[in-house]
Formats: structure tokens, C-alpha cells, sequence
């Protein structure tokens, strides 16, 4: 697949908080994750799963989820991620933390253009 | 899908398979099969769909590489396993011992009065050795069983094979010794213990594999 419009630099240091977010409404596993991402980024961005399982790692490891096997379509067995209390707490925080950010680089960028 | 498989298998070679990386392994071959799954939804042939979902996963190297240095030192055999075992040989010793004093035992008042039969004593101890391992079964359940169904495979085959050849080792030299001592048919609940006992780890496999289903499932299934 080719690039994605929006650089992904941008979303990287967003994407625990994304995950959280997405779990928050229920639990879903990995590939469900990252289709939901391309559905509600209207295919702007596209999350990969080795990204989304690596950070997955970091944040079960870290408490914020926890993961189980369930049942899959086929007989096959899926892991499913659900958030922890403790997740919820982080996702709060750093949906916080992201409208003070968005409202001060809006400000800092926007108020560069006008004085030069 | 096979391709699948070898495709993530190939990803991962050169990593040392300890229960977290095949968990990995497997969580990655679901969500492929998935993602398959739903582009030949779309219209896709099977193997066009393959194509793109590989593709789309992009780069593994950096996934797998997490795996490769901290982790190498991980004992590969789950701890629940190393424990059972453990219990295996104490249950084993102390049935021995048990049944060699009781033999013994009662061989020595045999030989003085014709009411105790070595027989007797040793259908107790093959009743009571029964009763341990199935405590002890339903104990095990309670322990953690490795996640991963191929570790769970391997761990719970090498144990069935082991039992299976103790208990055909146990019950040879016994039958043999039966035989040669010319003692009543008092073997048999020999073999019938060590047959339970290898029956006991097929049932502890059973139960590890329900007990996984029974994790909630806090949403019905999309993709049904």
C-alpha cells in the first residue's frame, strides 16, 4: 500500500491513547483495532499491526490493558484486548492533554504566520 | 491458510519459540486469516487478498526484533508444567514407598497367618493412588496453562507419552513379577492406576482448552 496522506509521525505519539479509545467502547482484537482506525480516519490513516501489537505489549505490560483468548468465526481462537481502570484513568488524561496540546500548537503556528 | 502460516512462521525464524512469541505468532495468523477473510468478502480472489494483506502489514522486523534479546533467557517450559511434574514424581515416589511397605508387609503376615493377602493390601494403595491424581488433576486446573495452543500441545503430548510409558514400563515388570512369583492376579490395579493416570492428563488437556472459552466475550461475534 502506498503512503498514507497524513505523515505518521504525527499520530505515533497518539496511538496508545487511540488504542484506549477504541477499547474503551468495547473490546475488540488486534486486526478489528486497526480496521476500525482506517474506517474512522475515513482510510487517512492507516494503523499497522505491527504497530498496534507492539504498543499493545507496552500497555499490557504497563496495566492499562489486558488481553484474553476468545472464540473467532471459524473455530479458531482470537486475542481480544479490553482497557483496565486503570487505562480508563490514562485515556482521560491524555484526551486531556491533547485538547491543551491542540489548543496551544493551534495558537503557536497560527500566531507565527500573523506577526512575520 | 497455510501461506499464512509460513509466512509469519518465516517472519520469525531465528527467534527462539517461548510461549509469548507464539503467542504473538498466533494472535498475528488470526487477524491475518481475518483480514483474508474479509477482502475475499470484497471480491477478491484468495490469493490477491493474501497478497494485499501481507503487504499492508508492512515491516515485521521491528515487531519480531522486541522478541529477540531480552527475552531469550525465558524458560520455554511454563512454570504450572515444571510444577505438575514435580508432583508427578513426588505422587510416584511416595506410591512406591508406600506399596513396597505394604508388600513387604503383608507378605511378611502372610507367611504367618493366611489372613492378610498381599493382594488386598495392594487394591487399597492402587485406590488411594487413584484418588491423589485426580485431587491433584483438579488442582492443576486452578494452575495457569500455557497459552499458546502450541505449547499447550507439546507440553500436555510430552507428559501423555511419558505417563503412557511408565505405566506400560510399571505394569510389565509387576505382570512379570506377578507371574514369576506365583501370587494371586494382584497386578491389576496397577495397571488400572497407571492407566487413570495418563487418562487424568488427557482430561487436565480437555479442561485447560474449556476453561479458555469461558474468558467473556464483551461482544458478539462481527464477522459471523
Amino acid at each position: 500500500m502506498g503512503e498514507t496522506p497524513i505523515s505518521s509521525d504525527l499520530i505515533r505519539g497518539h496511538i496508545d491513547t487511540i488504542v484506549l479509545g477504541l477499547l474503551s467502547v468495547q473490546d475488540r482484537y488486534g486486526y478489528e483495532v486497526c480496521k476500525q482506525v482506517t474506517v474512522l480516519s475515513d482510510g487517512e490513516y492507516e494503523l499497522k499491526e505491527p504497530t498496534l501489537y507492539s504498543a499493545a505489549r507496552r500497555m499490557e505490560a504497563q496495566g492499562l490493558i489486558r488481553s484474553y483468548w476468545g472464540e473467532g468465526s471459524q473455530g479458531a481462537r482470537r486475542k481480544y484486548y479490553a482497557i483496565t481502570p486503570e487505562g480508563k484513568v490514562a485515556y482521560q488524561r491524555n484526551l486531556e492533554d491533547w485538547k491543551r496540546a491542540r489548543r496551544l500548537i493551534d495558537r503557536l503556528v497560527s500566531s507565527q504566520t500573523e506577526k512575520e | 491458510m497455510e501461506a499464512i502460516k509460513y509466512y509469519v512462521k518465516g517472519a520469525f525464524q531465528g527467534v527462539k519459540e517461548t510461549p509469548p512469541v507464539l503467542e504473538q505468532q498466533e494472535e498475528l495468523i488470526a487477524d491475518l486469516t481475518a483480514k483474508v477473510a474479509d477482502l475475499v468478502a470484497e471480491g477478491k480472489s484468495e490469493e490477491e487478498a493474501l497478497g494485499v494483506a501481507i503487504a499492508s502489514l508492512g515491516d515485521l522486523s521491528a515487531l519480531v526484533a522486541e522478541f529477540e534479546p531480552g527475552e531469550a533467557a525465558i524458560v520455554a517450559v511454563p512454570t504450572a508444567n515444571v510444577f505438575s511434574n514435580r508432583l508427578d514424581l513426588c505422587v510416584v515416589a511416595i506410591s512406591a514407598g508406600v506399596g513396597a511397605a505394604v508388600m513387604i508387609g503383608s507378605a511378611a503376615l502372610g507367611a504367618f497367618s493366611s489372613l492378610v493377602m498381599p493382594g488386598a493390601g495392594f487394591s487399597l494403595l492402587a485406590v488411594l493412588a487413584v484418588a491423589v491424581w485426580w485431587v491433584r488433576a483438579a488442582y492443576l486446573r486452578y494452575q495457569d496453562a500455557p497459552r499458546a495452543v502450541e505449547v499447550r500441545e507439546l507440553v500436555y503430548s510430552q507428559r501423555f507419552r511419558r505417563a503412557l510409558a511408565i505405566w506400560a514400563g510399571v505394569s510389565a515388570v509387576v505382570t512379570l513379577f506377578n507371574a514369576v512369583s506365583g501370587t494371586d492376579f494382584w497386578c491389576w490395579p496397577i495397571w488400572v492406576a497407571g492407566g487413570a493416570w495418563a487418562l487424568s492428563i488427557k482430561v487436565e488437556q480437555w479442561a485447560a482448552v474449556r476453561s479458555e472459552f469461558r474468558a467473556p466475550l464483551a461482544h458478539s461475534d462481527e464477522h459471523a
